[in-house]
């Protein structure tokens, strides 16, 4: 076994590897770019060597520099995890050259499967389902039809140059194929300039569904099940689960079986995955293989009960694979969700910042397993990947799993930058997810807008309330303690108490008792018990006896609590005072100050929006130098950007308009 | 008797009705609260004591004899506010436009005296069109009556104004006079010449939300300290300010139980401040995570944001902080910045709240504007204020603290009690650049030698360690245990006795 592994890769993954490796008694080695100086991945490794400039180019893909790192701290073995130099074929190679240990599959099969064509074509032959298509250009709308017929319809016709849904059609029956043909051939030329056009098997309402394979270097390969990667959005993967729900035993045997012989062929010797996508007749074909660790392999681990980590290491170091195919688990149920530094609000634009709360939930072994690479106080920079966490969970059933995850996604709690925490906890709450009734377009058919957390409507808005009115009845149970009152005039407190949230009024009788409080609303009781302290974002406890968590804080006169998924500005005050503020104007959002004017004499470093742009409240607008300081003017609302006044280069005065909104 | 007693009953219930339903209900339309709807907010249920209900005006003439309203335009008494004795005055818009008589005067001068002889706050709740006319110069002895009042109470007992309704000419003069005020956005304005003047006088065209607005005078000139969406707003917020505050300069300030830790360690507070000296980041973090249950009732956030004010809890005893904000102008102080803050220091020190202080200053801020302006009497008044202040004071070098921006921020030299470095200070006379290009003058041409200067120069003063060997430094503290540092050191200053020599008064650079 090695003695010192060194890991190319950073963030969650590398934290991933490193306590793997710390298990095994393997020492090990981060590498890391001047932006991560501070990362956590550093700070967890026994040793850690800069390899270069923020950029990824100039370090993490960096090879000389990788290898250099190997060197001079005599590493045996590298771990790539995923993404940077994990499919690189060249890497693998010249670390073989080196004599250092790739911890992967060998660069024949990093090539073989790296080819998409070269590669279907190795899956034919192995005898894995590929998507009947016709992969030369065809000429004739008549021949379309032909091949059309051939294969079965629907097909998808599509262009050669085309992506992202360009130039794509769909034909039913032989009078569409016959006009998509045509149609999609003048608008290839036109838009790409490129008129060739092929034909293959549409797959209707596709999902997709990964084969875990495993294989040592004395010809073992064993599959471990599946993963459902169907909940995407813009080909991202943003929940993960295993098995999956829409597999039956036969089905899920045979993708395991064609995921073995297709490693096979390729020699495989680490884990690796074959993606499949899955009809909604339950046919599948092979799309790709990815030669390295996935992002989710979690959730196989959770229900196989292995480490995917370890057995790649042992595999490197040429053990033999230590279980048959006969003895791989399955147990329970797993789900993923990949937590992101974006903002679903904001068309999920990267959000980068300061982490000024990052509060995971706690770690449960066989329930909560929470990867993360980042840390409270972090700085989430714009040169990396926007995931900083993946969240997993695990239960006996998918739904106690699902369960976990909900309260899980309850329990976390991420300020300064925005996350897709809310969004994670509105899509694991949708009942066609509970359902497991989705495919690759449930994203982008269910939430076709993006999402706001203070739109979505809650089961239980009596929950949310009644946190609400506990919290401030707490706040005036300590405020009637303070010193200096008028003895025998002591501030009398009611127990009838008005919350106003989405234009909806609760009128609730809140008694305040020993850990908790009893809620009465429309002659109904129930009750909260926490031992919350002010201040805290996390109120644990149990709402009519079942565990909850729910995340409230003091803004101004409004409490915003948060659960599942929605966000609520809660108002609580006493009937006579909600019978005043009812006659308050009820006045439209404070009109955008129509300038952003510079505070100071200086440079105008930088500009970052553009005429047109939506910008929201907090987004930075322009960077000004003053007194050699970078100042970052940020937006004061949300609006549009209607004119930029100013370039960067400009020196500016005090007040000088420099962006224009709408 | 009965019938008496019914009498006082009917006398009491048109008192309550001021100016009458329809008024009151015009009051509304204008998303405005009635006078004693106000006060019924404030204060605690129940506890509102109402005097001189019945005081009526002394005017004979332009046909006032017959209009006498009880009350003449103004609710005044006492009453508590979670428990603690509070007087307040609430100008009624509905009677003569909530104007200012002789008896509206000698109402709140009433009220005024009581509280400077029992030691409570003054809250005026301000919607009055102005001097009563027809009273002519009763009625601006009245106002005078007032200022007089307001300059008096001044740090013997907090007084805070509400301006809920327009306050214009020299009705402006009283709350100007008061510590704090709170404006109602749309529905207030303050200013000393209305927009028909300003347009006689200067042709400007402005108007009065623009020239006198919630928003102008809690961003633009720093007038009011904070703006509410409406009456309700700022009424319960009100509240929330009094929590923080003693009732006169004879107490200290209220002790409220708190769940907080004052071991709680924030370890996020070490990647606080950035590895490059040139980027900014936001002190509030710090505070927020400093004071007890991340509870920090800020003061003027929208005027001169590179210093940042406001109160909080540490322990459950209540402090005054301020902080350069480096993500504004870099945290410079300029003019604006030292008044706001100077003012609040001089706040704290006579009613006996602790001044916590971070400080990260790159100096003051240049400029012909900042000259012409006088920013020398300016800045110097943070400097006087610090200065002679008694009461404990705990600052906290986070990073830079350049030049005399660094005497002024409550540096030893100041009588700091307590003042603390995190490893990542800078206490030096400028930056490294400008220091170099200055005393090695000679080898600026050189700029391998300049870099190797600067080099030298960091390292011997971008760190808090000369100030240490000075003892200018008690500490060099680990970012993440500021709290507790910080909260022992207050409870070490709890019972701090320190006297200025006895003076009428002190000559601050006004």
């Amino acid at each position: 076994m090695f003695h010192k592994i060194l890991i190319a890769n950073r963030g969650e993954i590398a934290c991933r590897v490193i306590k793997t490796a710390r298990k095994m008694g393997i020492r090990t080695v981060a590498v890391y770019s001047e932006a991560d100086k501070n990362a956590r991945h550093v700070e967890l490794a026994d040793e850690a060597v800069c390899i270069g400039p923020p950029p990824s180019k100039e370090s993490y893909l960096a090879m000389d520099g990788i290898i250099a790192a190997c060197k001079q701290t005599g590493a045996e073995a590298v771990h790539p995890g995923y993404g940077f130099l994990s499919e690189n074929e060249e890497f693998s190679r010249r670390l073989e050259q080196e004599g250092i240990v790739f911890i992967g599959p060998k660069h024949e099969s990093i090539a073989a499967m790296g080819d998409k064509i070269a590669s279907k074509k190795l899956a034919r032959d192995a005898r894995v389902n590929t998507i009947p298509g016709y992969n030369d250009p065809i000429e004739m709308p008549a021949h379309a039809v032909e091949i059309a017929r051939k294969i079965g319809y629907p097909v998808m016709i599509k262009a050669s140059a085309g992506g992202g849904g360009r130039g794509l059609r769909v034909a039913w029956n032989d009078k569409e194929a016959a006009e998509g043909f045509a149609s999609c051939r003048t608008e290839a030329k036109n838009a790409f300039g490129d008129d060739r056009v092929f034909i293959e098997k549409f797959v209707e309402e596709p999902r997709h569904i990964e084969i875990q394979v495993l294989g040592d270097a004395h010809g073992n390969v064993v599959y471990l099940w599946e993963r459902e990667c169907s909940i995407q959005r813009r080909h991202q993967k943003v929940i993960e689960e295993a098995p999956s729900p829409f597999l039956d035993e036969a089905t899920r045997r045979a993708m395991g079986e064609q995921a073995v012989a297709l490693a096979t062929a390729v020699r495989y010797q680490s884990a690796g995955t074959v993606e499949f996508v899955v009809g909604k007749d339950k046919s599948f074909f092979f799309l790709e293989m990815n030669t390295r660790l996935q992002v989710e392999h979690p959730v196989t681990e959770l229900i196989t009960g292995l480490d995917l980590v370890e057995l790649m290491i042992r595999v490197a170091a040429g053990e033999a694979l230590p279980f048959t195919q006969e003895q791989v688990r399955r147990e329970g149920w797993a789900i993923e969700c990949r937590i992101n530094a974006e903002d679903p609000f904001r068309n999920f634009l990267p959000s980068t910042g300061r982490l000024v709360r990052f509060m995971p939930p706690d770690q449960d072994p066989g329930a909560v397993r929470v990867d993360t690479g980042v840390f409270e106080g972090d700085e989430i920079s714009i040169y990396y990947d926007s995931m900083i966490a993946k969240l997993i969970t695990h239960g006996g059933t998918r739904d106690q799993a699902i369960a976990r995850m909900h309260d899980a996604l309850n329990g976390f709690v991420i300020r300064g930058i925005s996350s897709n925490l809310a969004f994670q906890a509105a899509l694991s709450r949708h009942p066609r997810f509970i359902a497991g009734d989705f495919n690759t377009g449930f994203i982008a058919e269910e939430f076709p807008k993006g999402f706001h957390p203070s739109t979505l409507l809650h089961d239980d808005p009596l929950l949310l309330a009644s946190v609400a009115a506990y919290a401030r009845r707490r706040y005036i149970y300590r405020a009637v303690r303070t010193t200096g009152q008028l003895k025998g005039h002591e501030r009398r407190v009611g127990n009838e108490w008005v919350v106003l949230m989405q234009n909806q009024s609760f009128h609730l009788t809140v008694n305040l008792v020993h850990g908790g409080c009893d809620i009465t609303y429309q002659g109904e009781s129930s009750c909260l018990r926490t031992n919350w302290k002010l201040g805290e974002i996390l109120l644990r406890g149990t709402w009519n006896g079942t565990h909850i968590c729910v995340q409230v804080e003091r803004m101004g006169l409004k409490y915003r609590v948060m659960h599942w998924g929605t966000q609520v500005d809660a108002i609580v005050m006493t009937g006579r005072a909600a019978e005043l503020l009812a006659l308050m104007p009820d006045k439209p959002p404070p009109d955008l100050s129509k300038f952003l004017l510079s505070p100071m004499p200086g440079l105008l470093t930088e500009i970052t929006v553009k005429p047109g742009q939506e910008v929201r409240a907090g987004e930075n607008l322009v960077v000004i130098e003053a007194m050699k300081m970078q100042n970052i003017l940020k937006a004061e609302n949300d609006g549009v950007v209607a004119e930029v006044m100013a370039k960067p280069g400009d020196s500016l005065a005090v007040d000088q308009p420099i962006v224009k909104f709408r | 008797m009965y019938s008496i007693i019914r009498q006082l009953d009917e006398k009491r219930a048109a008192a309550r009705m001021g100016g009458g339903q329809k008024r009151i209900e015009a009051q509304h339309a204008k998303g405005k609260l009635s006078a004693r709807e106000r006060i019924e907010l404030l204060l605690d249920p129940d506890s509102f004591e109402e005097w001189d209900m019945f005081k009526g005006h002394r005017c004979y003439d332009f046909g006032m004899a017959n209009q006498s309203v009880p009350g003449d335009g103004v609710v005044t008494g006492y009453g508590t506010i979670n428990g603690r004795m509070v007087f307040v005055f609430s100008q009624d818009f509905t009677v003569f436009g909530g104007s200012l008589s002789e008896a509206h005067a000698e109402k709140i001068g009433k009220i005024m005296d009581h509280a400077l002889k029992v030691g409570a706050p003054v809250i005026g709740l301000n919607d009055s069109g102005g001097a009563r006319i027809q009273e002519g110069v009763a009625s601006l002895a009245g106002y005078a009556d007032v200022f007089e009042r307001n300059v008096l109470a001044s740090g013997v007992i907090p007084q805070i104004s509400l301006i809920m309704g327009p306050c214009a000419g020299g009705a402006v003069y009283s709350p100007a006079m008061t510590d704090f005020i709170f404006m109602v956005k749309d529905s207030s304005y303050m200013f000393v010449t209305g927009p028909e003047v300003v347009k006689t006088v200067t042709h400007e065209e402005v108007t009065a939300e623009e020239l006198g607005g919630a928003i102008t005078h809690t961003t633009r000139s720093g007038v009011a300290d904070l703006a509410f969406e409406n009456d309700v707003e700022a009424l319960m917020m009100t509240r929330r300010l009094f929590s923080f505050i003693p009732s006169s300069n004879k107490e200290k300030p209220p002790i409220v139980p708190t769940d907080d830790t004052v071991e709680r360690m924030e370890m996020s507070l070490d990647t606080l401040v950035p590895v490059s000296p040139n980027k900014p980041y936001d002190i509030k973090e710090l505070i927020v995570k400093v004071v007890d249950e991340s509870d920090f009732f800020e003061l003027m956030p929208d005027h001169a944001k590179n210093i940042v004010i406001g109160f909080g809890r540490m322990n459950g005893q209540t402090v005054g902080l301020v902080a350069n904000q480096p993500l504004v102008l870099a945290g410079c102080l300029d003019i604006r910045s030292a008044i706001k803050a100077a003012r609040f220091v001089r706040f704290c020190d006579a009613f006996n709240i602790p001044i916590v202080t971070f400080v990260d200053v790159p100096g003051f801020m240049p400029g012909t504007a900042q000259e012409y302006g006088g920013i020398i009497k300016h800045g110097a008044k943070l400097l006087y204020a610090y200065a002679e202040c008694t009461v404990p004071k705990v600052t906290l070098i986070t990073r830079k603290a350049y030049g005399g921006a660094y005497d002024v921020m409550s540096s030893k030299h100041l009588r700091g009690d307590v003042n603390f470095a995190w490893p990542s200070a800078e206490i030096a006379v400028m930056g490294p650049k400008g220091a170099v290009e200055i005393i090695f003058r000679e080898e600026k041409s050189d700029p391998a030698k300049i870099t190797a200067r600067e080099k030298e120069y960091k390292e011997k003063f971008a760190n808090p360690f000369i100030a240490g060997h000075r003892g200018f430094i008690d500490d060099v503290i680990m970012p993440h245990e500021t709290r507790k540092r910080i909260c022992r050191s207050l409870a070490m200053l709890r019972e701090k006795k320190l006297e200025n020599p006895w003076r009428k008064h002190g000559n601050i650079p006004l």
